[in-house]
């Protein structure tokens, strides 16, 4: 009977007719609680007694902080990676062994809204976010260079200086570069698809082996290396 | 794949100072990238531990019995490779995706199996092997042409050659034959010339000849006629000869097309699932059409030409050396110049033509784009932005237009001018020769046509080696296919059985790759008649199940029998037609209802289809339809639903009375009304026929003799509804999860039940 009772009930009460139906209500209400707390009762008791697994936990999940110096402590794991260790959102002290830290906006704000999270794994698949950090710069110097040591393994993007050869052939663009991280041959295809412009000028460039390069400012380039882009912009 | 590279000599010397001596090296591959530069380091992994070795250096080992678990990761622009050292996760190195993922993937696997083996104090056994193919050339690190094995650099272009000169037996005639008739036309050409000097020595410029007396009885007369007929005939024989050379190598070109189309798409056709899946339908298209018209253009389009203007230039060489040796350096002069101009301006044309060609696609993407979403650009009120978009995109298009059609428009002309700069040096110097009497009008006349002869085939052959290279690259995708073995093949006398329906898996192991095994050691005996229901989460290895059991791949070990012979001694032929399937996602061809169902069976009677669809309960749709049985399906045909496209299905299955039924999620796509009926009429059939029947919706198992449930690869628990219910395993949480399911929304119910009251309260 609560069942079809309880939606009129609302309206009511959002009504004006408050008053004269508490008393009724207020009765009512109480039987459906005194009913609920039963079933859930019984509810219980059927899965406890069912089995060892309850399946609400598959619902549950892990709360992401949001962290400040106050709140996360990060170290140099013994492996050259990255420890972590938290308050979390319950108030308890918890230790991470191995995190790993994505930025959000890798592109277009790198030093802001980080993600940490557990590492993925097989046995558990994708591992869950423990918190943000907001902005790298509000931890200390230390914390800062080894956040950005990982950042730089996790988003190797060599800057390209100068292209000293280009040949295009069968399709495909062979280029041999001038890099940050040295001397490198490229292999693009679809140059168009494959080299995009961001907005503010800045040109990432992909080529066949998963290696991502980055011009920060083409206007710069040489000639060489320029006119050897320029057509694909 | 290559897990064992050859390690430079200082690298080795390095491995092997660092190594035991009775250490057995297992695998070696590169890895690219250390503390933000390429480099070239080797990792190298033994039956007891893992080296990083860099420059004649090791920079790190890691003993193996302190290790466990290892990993990739793909991180931006590389991968790491990560191992637990003593409990702790350690970055071992870091390296490309696009190279070595694959590589490192099988690493992953062999280090943890090592390291397993190493603490059991166990023999590390064999390497892994990998069949999957390379995407990189192992001789130039170039990567492959995506899609195939085929290195552009390094491809052997006379073996190559070869092959194709294998391709056109039968045609060979055909196809050379119009390229001598072109090289003799043109031979033909070259007389006339020689022709044309000697009307105009002997007869134009000649004023001793006046006609005397009667036209016909003038022997000068006779002989210019003889002349005039002699260049009207060389006209038209050279016509003649054009028109047979046009018509054989249009015949031999079509020949040749259909030829090499045929082969291909029965190859296709009978090559496995295996080797096809790893190519797109797009790519194999585009063989059988774009590449096959490539090279079919270059045999009978490009290649006589280059016969054709090869022949000319050398002819009218000579020609020009033999008139006036002094003459011809002049036409020679200018050649390296006009050569380079010409080509410069083509290719700054070609280059302006595409960035237009660019700026265009932008547009035409930006519309098609903005079009599709006019309702959410309205919706949003941002028309003026997209009108301020497409006019700034517009704009671009039409100033690199602009700017490209003047830059032709002046330069063309220009270019004209220039590449005649040969024939006013001629004539300049022919002039000259000719007032000091040492050359007389039809010799400069003969040299003037030779002279300009010459150029077209300079100017045409600059371009040839690129249309070479685009014919060699469309010839190789198409011979790599006709070369490709196909992976499942019948044995010699394969063995045609009439199928009763008894099917065991015996041991079955089975993976896509070698490194990641699908289905590990299963073993069922399933007896004729039976109806079994697969379960399993996704990607457990349901369907590789059923596509071992249709031997769209070979089990890696072990074997399936039916009837107790051994599947792949059953032809594939026999195999399939006695197995019946339905999938998932439905495939009807374009065609009628009708047609769609005998697809199984071509010679079935209309009374066999309509039983067909009756048993698949589809019968009653489609005597509905205006067509009835007739109703096509297709783009311009009549739509089903998906309900109905999976019963027209169904009954395709049904027509041949398989003795083996597969059911891929063949239901999940119909509401609960059509499944229950067609749930009946699988009960009927089910009854004297082996089903298997996979289900993500467990209710629909509900008639199934017995279910196997199935993990990760493993073949967890089998047995009836009932008995895996009271074992409380694996089936039983799949079945509570979707009980939880609906149980959810109860609950949810109820809480807002109570928060309500609370409110009112």
């Amino acid at each position: 009977m609560s069942k079809k009772n309880t939606p009129k009930d609302e309206k009511k009460t959002a009504g004006r007719e408050e008053s004269a139906a508490k008393e009724a209500k207020k009765n009512e209400a109480a039987e459906t609680k005194k009913e609920e707390a039963a079933e859930a009762k019984t509810a219980e008791a059927e899965e406890d007694g069912d089995g060892e697994i309850n399946t609400d936990d598959l619902f549950k999940h892990r709360v992401s902080i949001d962290m400040t110096p106050d709140n996360s402590w990060f170290s140099a794991s013994e492996g050259g990676l990255i420890s972590l260790k938290i308050i979390n959102a319950e108030g308890e002290e918890e230790f991470f062994e191995r995190v790993v830290i994505r930025r959000s906006f890798p592109v277009t704000a790198p030093d802001e809204f980080l993600s940490v999270r557990e590492p993925d794994t097989r046995a558990k698949g994708r591992g869950a976010e423990i918190g943000m950090i907001r902005n790298i710069n509000i931890f200390d110097k230390a914390t800062v260079d080894l956040i950005n040591a990982e950042l730089d393994i996790r988003y190797f993007t060599p800057v390209i200086h100068r292209i000293t050869s280009a040949k295009e052939k069968f399709g495909y663009n062979y280029w041999e570069a001038d890099t940050s991280a040295g001397k490198v041959s490229i292999v693009l295809n679809n140059p168009f698809s494959n080299i995009r412009v961001l907005e503010d000028g800045r040109i990432y460039i992909f080529d066949m082996d998963g290696n991502c390069f980055l011009i920060p400012d083409p206007t710069k380039l040489d000639r060489l290396t320029y006119r050897t882009i320029e057509i694909y912009l | 794949m290559k897990l064992m590279y050859e390690m430079p000599e200082a690298d080795r010397a390095a491995y092997d100072a660092a190594a035991a001596p009775d250490e057995i090296l297992m695998y070696c591959v590169p890895f690219n990238v250390l503390d933000e530069k390429f480099v070239k380091g080797w990792t190298a992994v033994t039956d007891r531990s893992i080296f990083c070795i860099l420059d004649g250096k090791v920079i790190s080992s890691y003993d193996l019995t302190r290790c466990t678990v290892f990993s990739t990761e793909v991180l931006y622009g590389n991968c790491a490779f990560y191992g637990v050292v003593d409990g702790t996760t350690t970055l071992i190195c870091q390296f490309l995706s696009g190279r070595n993922l694959p590589r490192y993937s099988v690493l992953v696997q062999a280090c943890e199996d090592l390291a397993k083996k190493r603490r059991e104090a166990r023999e590390p056994g064999k390497p892994v092997e990998n069949k999957e193919n390379e995407h990189f050339c192992p001789k130039c690190g170039r990567p492959f042409i995506p899609g195939t094995t085929i290195c552009p650099f390094c491809r052997n272009s006379a073996e190559v050659y070869k092959k194709l000169w294998g391709l056109t037996r039968g045609l060979r005639f055909m196809l050379f034959f119009p390229l001598i008739v072109s090289v003799v036309s043109l031979a033909i050409q070259f007389i006339l010339p020689a022709i044309q000097r000697v009307a105009v020595n002997d007869y134009l410029t000649n004023e001793s000849i006046r006609p005397i007396g009667s036209v016909f009885e003038d022997k000068h007369t006779r002989a210019f006629l003889l002349i005039f007929l002699a260049i009207i005939s060389i006209d038209l024989v050279q016509r003649i000869l054009g028109v047979i050379q046009s018509r054989l190598s249009a015949i031999a070109g079509n020949k040749f097309t259909l030829m090499m189309r045929t082969l291909l798409y029965e190859k296709i056709s009978t090559l496995s699932i295996s080797s096809i899946s790893h190519k797109s339908t797009g790519d194999l298209m585009g063989r059988i059409t774009g590449d096959v018209n490539a090279v079919q253009a270059f045999m009978t389009g490009q290649l006589p030409s280059l016969f054709t203007q090869a022949a000319s230039f050398i002819l009218a060489l000579v020609f020009l050396l033999i008139i006036n040796p002094i003459m011809s350096m002049f036409v020679f002069i200018p050649i390296p110049f006009v050569v380079w101009l010409v080509r410069k301006f083509w290719s700054t044309m070609q280059n302006r033509n595409r960035k237009n060609w660019v700026l265009g696609y932008h547009v035409r993407l930006f519309l098609q784009d903005v079009l599709n979403g006019i309702r959410v650009v309205k919706s949003y009120g941002n028309e003026e932005r997209e009108i301020a978009t497409f006019n700034r995109r517009t704009d671009r298009h039409a100033a690199s237009t602009e700017s490209n059609a003047l830059l032709f428009d002046t330069f063309f002309p220009l270019l004209g001018f220039v590449t005649r700069i040969g024939s006013y040096l001629i004539l300049f110097y022919g002039n000259y020769l000719l007032f000091k009497g040492t050359m007389n009008y039809g010799d400069l006349h003969q040299f003037n046509s030779y002279a300009n002869i010459i150029y077209g085939p300079l100017l045409w052959i600059t371009g040839i080696p690129r249309q070479i290279s685009a014919f060699l690259t469309s010839l190789g995708k198409v011979l790599e296919i006709l070369e490709e073995q196909p992976e499942v093949a019948d044995i010699n006398l394969p063995i045609d059985i009439d199928i009763e329906g008894d099917v065991t898996f015996d041991h079955v192991t089975f993976g896509y790759d070698s490194y990641n095994p699908v289905l590990e050691d299963i073993n069922l005996t399933v007896k004729k008649g039976e109806m079994i229901g697969v379960v399993g989460h996704s990607g457990s290895g349901k369907t590789t199940l059923i596509n071992l059991l249709m031997r769209l791949y070979d089990v890696t070990d072990g074997a399936i029998m039916i009837d107790d012979v051994n599947i792949k001694d059953i032809s594939q032929n026999a195999l399939r037609s006695q197995i019946g399937v339905v999938l998932q996602e439905t495939h009807l061809f374009s065609g009628s209802i009708r047609d769609n169902i005998k697809y199984a069976k071509p010679h079935a009677t209309d009374e066999e289809v309509i039983a067909a669809a009756k048993l698949a309960n589809a019968h009653d749709f489609i005597v509905n339809l205006p067509d009835g049985y007739n109703t096509m399906i297709g783009e311009k045909g009549y739509s089903l639903s998906g309900g109905e496209r999976q019963r027209v299905a169904i009954a395709r299955a049904l027509i041949h009375n398989p003795k083996i039924l597969i059911l891929d999620e063949a239901t999940a796509a119909l509401d609960t009304e059509t499944e229950k009926l067609i749930q009946d009429a699988i009960n009927k059939l089910a009854k004297d026929r082996t089903a298997f029947c996979i289900a993500h919706r467990l209710s629909t198992l509900r008639n199934a003799d017995r279910l196997i449930v199935l993990d990760k690869g493993h073949l967890v628990e089998y047995g009836t509804h009932q008995e895996l219910l009271d074992k409380k395993g694996f089936y039983w949480r799949l079945v509570m999860a979707q009980r939880q399911d609906s149980g959810m929304l109860d609950k949810a119910d109820k809480l807002l039940k109570a928060k309500q009251a609370q409110a009112t309260a």
